[in-house]
């Protein structure tokens, strides 16, 4: 390392770092574009497939490129119910990236309190708080989503408290984990013989110490939670037939495929993996520079 | 031997081979329904009556178009206004070699009543029979409480089993093969509950010998994978053929498709009962004053804004035909003389101005998403066409038991409703008469519809033992509850086989499937 680098902010030589991988900066790349394109699915897209009145079943299944009976072009082509399948892929990203980050950053903030107090407290506490994360773990998260969903019903409220529901044990257990070691580290004893108090000691010294893998497990669980999604509505559970979200314009489109009007669920399909592959590998080299064993 | 009387020889054992239907005659059949149990009298469900059907037989039958032809009874007829004699088949024997009497009859058909725990279905069958009793070993006298010209079509769902074998036999029983035994072409072999069911011709059987001394019924609900099933050469035959896949079937020159008009209509029920309908409120979400639906021009609107011919052609793909009729074509009762409404926005959307709806209101739509054939496309697409005369429409599709359950709670207002039908004067008694539980009038009347006319003329149809008069009676009634829109009619689904291009299979109107009418189609 020159010394040019090491006179850089810390943030700047992350950047840096970061800009080494060219496909991880490709991805960023990517996931930035996703994102914008979703955020602004309202103002770019060229009809709110979510509007019943613009759509028009006369326009149903037309191939990629065919025009509108209301004058524009279908250029992703149209699903069974007439909407235009590249405004459905954009507003269904929204749902499916709004979906992903607030269900993870929602686990990730009950975890982390959960994760903290079960390493600082130990003994029974400790006992009791890490076999209810077994027992969160050792059930596959489809089924536990799937019952919860089955008894809560549809909504975009409901999948999220799903997907939080079979997530936060991952964060606990992650946090846990890294706490345990920090908390035999000398700065916690100086901090205690300052006479800090616990909340103090656990959230401003441990905590920035246990993020960074933190923030590895949280990135690729937002892709998790993202899959799980699509599942959920691929199964009919997820969200209103009349908002669909990626999942649902895939399973839309399953029932066409044997047909050859491949686009309904393709190009949706497509844009799942697109955001997918791509938060995985901003999370992998995330991790590769996170991760301490590596350097 | 001579060369010429050698190859004599030759083709006169050829003819004797052809002749002998091939060894290994095996017939592979996907359903589309989940089969709940073999018991024939514990649930009234299509599916289960369609794997019932080839083990068991009931006194009256149907052909393909539903017309009344003899079953187990050879003929039958009524004595008086409230007793019917049935003149029982001689010769007919169970799968276990006894004799088939009317004691079996009479034991079958007091058998749904006495089944505790039942999901029910068969009891409307029955509910007119005062007793059935044996004259003699193949003289059945059946007496009803109330005069009932219907009474052949009601005994043809109720299936006939040995009196020996069921009698103290529970549903459990049929699933395990112990009280399968009936009288029909295939005798029970295997049972696998939710994957399939495998049948053996009775060689004993009265009727022309089935083609195939082996079947196996696959249930196989998902329609991708049954086409995928029957692509791959793993069926021969598949039922209620996905409107996607259809085009590429009938291209496909390895398979041909076999279809007719079904007896189901497609309906939707509008609640008329209640002053504040659930899901249905103002265009602001405050409750409106009154329940809009019970102005006949509002559902005359509704009516009017379902663009039936669209929903046959880009939604069902043709497996439609357009409804103004409580019954489809080929059934009794039907009058060819009612034409569909024709699909008019800016008529609906003057008569709901009219009504004093001129913003509309909101509804909420809700109906099955797994029973019907596109049942969850159907519902997106009617509210794309009510959300457009200013009806904001939500949808709620869901699998067919959720849905019944939401019915019965009363939790839905619109509803999306499907019913076949032997009669139009049985349809209208289940689906529009007011409701009334003894009598077992309107059990499926969601919208509680109250019509004293059209209800006097059903009863009178129902009541007529003279088929000329009831048939007239039928009609009247069927034209009058469909001129006042006792439910809106969408349309009568198109029902389809695709099968194996050597198989031949006559469409039946009842939708079902049956392996002992599939034949080698001749080349």
């Amino acid at each position: 390392m020159n010394a040019a680098a090491a006179a850089a902010s810390p943030t700047r030589e992350f950047a840096a770092g970061f800009a080494r991988d060219r496909v991880a900066v490709a991805a960023l790349a990517l996931l930035g574009l996703l994102l914008a394109a979703a955020l602004g699915a309202s103002w770019i897209s060229p009809q709110d497939p979510y509007d019943l009145a613009q759509l028009d079943i006369l326009d149903a299944r037309l191939a990629p490129g065919s025009a509108s009976s209301a004058g524009g072009i279908y250029w992703l082509g149209s699903d069974g119910q007439g909407r235009d399948l590249l405004s459905a892929i954009l507003h269904g990203l929204r749902i499916s990236l709004g979906v992903g980050i607030l269900s993870t950053v929602a686990a990730l903030a009950i975890g982390l309190v959960i994760g903290l107090v079960s390493a600082r407290a130990g003994g029974w506490i400790d006992a009791l708080l890490m076999r209810v994360v077994d027992l969160q773990l050792s059930f596959p998260s489809i089924l536990v989503a799937l019952i919860l969903l089955a008894v809560t019903g549809q909504g975009v409220d409901r999948i999220i408290v799903a997907l939080v529901v079979v997530q936060w044990a991952y964060y606990a257990r992650t946090v846990r984990g890294a706490a345990l070691v920090e908390l035999k580290r000398e700065y916690v004893d100086a901090a205690v013989c300052a006479g800090y108090g616990e909340a103090r000691i656990l959230f401003r010294h441990v905590l920035p110490n246990v993020l960074p893998p933190l923030i590895v497990v949280a990135t690729v669980q937002v892709a998790h939670a993202i899959a799980l999604e699509a599942t959920l509505s691929f199964l009919g559970l997820g969200l209103p037939i009349t908002e669909p979200s990626l999942g649902l314009l895939i399973a839309n489109g399953y029932t066409y495929l044997l047909s050859g009007q491949y686009w309904i669920s393709v190009f949706p399909g497509l844009a799942l993996l697109l955001a997918i592959v791509s938060i995985n590998l901003v999370g992998d080299r995330l991790r590769d520079m996170l991760n301490p064993r590596l350097h | 031997m001579n060369g010429k009387s050698f190859i004599a020889a030759l083709c006169a054992a050829a003819a004797l081979f052809a002749a002998v239907p091939a060894p290994a005659a095996e017939l592979r059949i996907g359903l589309s329904g989940e089969v709940t149990s073999l018991d024939p009298h514990l649930l009234a469900s299509q599916p289960n009556l369609t794997v019932a059907r080839h083990v068991f037989e009931s006194l009256t039958d149907v052909d393909p178009q539903t017309k009344l032809i003899p079953g187990l009874a050879e003929r039958w007829r009524a004595l008086d206004a409230l007793t019917w004699e049935f003149s029982l088949r001689r010769g007919v024997k169970f799968h276990d070699g006894s004799e088939f009497t009317a004691e079996d009859a009479a034991f079958s058909i007091a058998r749904p009543l006495s089944i505790r725990g039942s999901p029910g279905g068969f009891a409307s069958y029955v509910r007119a029979v005062e007793s059935a009793t044996a004259v003699d070993r193949h003289t059945l006298r059946v007496r009803t409480k109330y005069p009932y010209g219907a009474l052949p079509e009601e005994l043809n769902s109720i299936l006939i089993v040995s009196r020996r074998h069921a009698q103290d036999a529970g549903p459990e029983d049929f699933d395990s093969g112990r009280a399968m035994v009936g009288t029909g072409p295939y005798r029970f072999v295997r049972y696998q509950r939710g994957d399939r069911l495998e049948l053996a011709r009775h060689d004993g059987w009265w009727g022309k010998a089935p083609a195939w001394n082996r079947v196996t019924l696959r249930v196989i609900p998902a329609d991708p994978s049954r086409t995928a099933a029957l692509l791959s050469g793993e069926l021969d035959v598949i039922e209620h053929v996905p409107s996607a896949d259809l085009k590429n079937i009938i291209k496909n020159n390895k398979l041909h498709v076999t279809q007719t008009t079904s007896w189901r209509t497609i309906l939707l029920h509008l609640d008329q009962y209640r002053a504040q309908p659930p899901g249905v409120s103002g265009p602001d979400g405050r409750p409106l004053a009154d329940n809009p639906f019970r102005d006949p021009r509002v559902r005359r609107a509704i009516s009017m804004a379902i663009n039936r011919s669209a929903i046959a052609e880009r939604v069902m793909e043709g497996l439609a035909v357009p409804a103004a009729n409580v019954v489809s074509p080929d059934v009794f009762g039907h009058n060819a003389a009612l034409k569909p409404q024709p699909y008019d926005p800016e008529g609906a959307k003057r008569l709901l101005g009219e009504a004093g709806y001129p913003k509309g209101f909101r509804i909420t739509l809700a109906g099955p998403n797994n029973r019907y054939i596109n049942d969850e496309q159907i519902l997106q697409t009617v509210a794309q066409l009510l959300t457009r005369i200013g009806l904001q429409t939500r949808v709620e599709a869901m699998p067919m038991s959720a849905f019944l359950g939401r019915v019965r709670k009363e939790e839905t207002a619109v509803s999306l409703l499907g019913w076949g039908s032997f009669a139009a004067d049985l349809a209208l008694r289940s689906l529009v008469a007011a409701p009334n539980p003894e009598k077992g009038y309107g059990a499926w009347n969601w919208g509680r519809y109250a019509n004293p006319k059209v209800d006097a003329l059903m009863e009178q149809a129902l009541a007529s033992v003279d088929r000329g008069r009831r048939e007239a009676l039928a009609r009247e009634a069927n034209t009058l509850a469909m001129q006042d829109l006792a439910f809106i009619p969408l349309h009568h689904q198109v029902v389809s086989w695709a099968m194996r291009a050597d198989l031949a299979y006559v469409a039946r109107t009842d939708e079902f499937t049956f392996a002992h009418h599939f034949s080698p189609a001749r080349r």
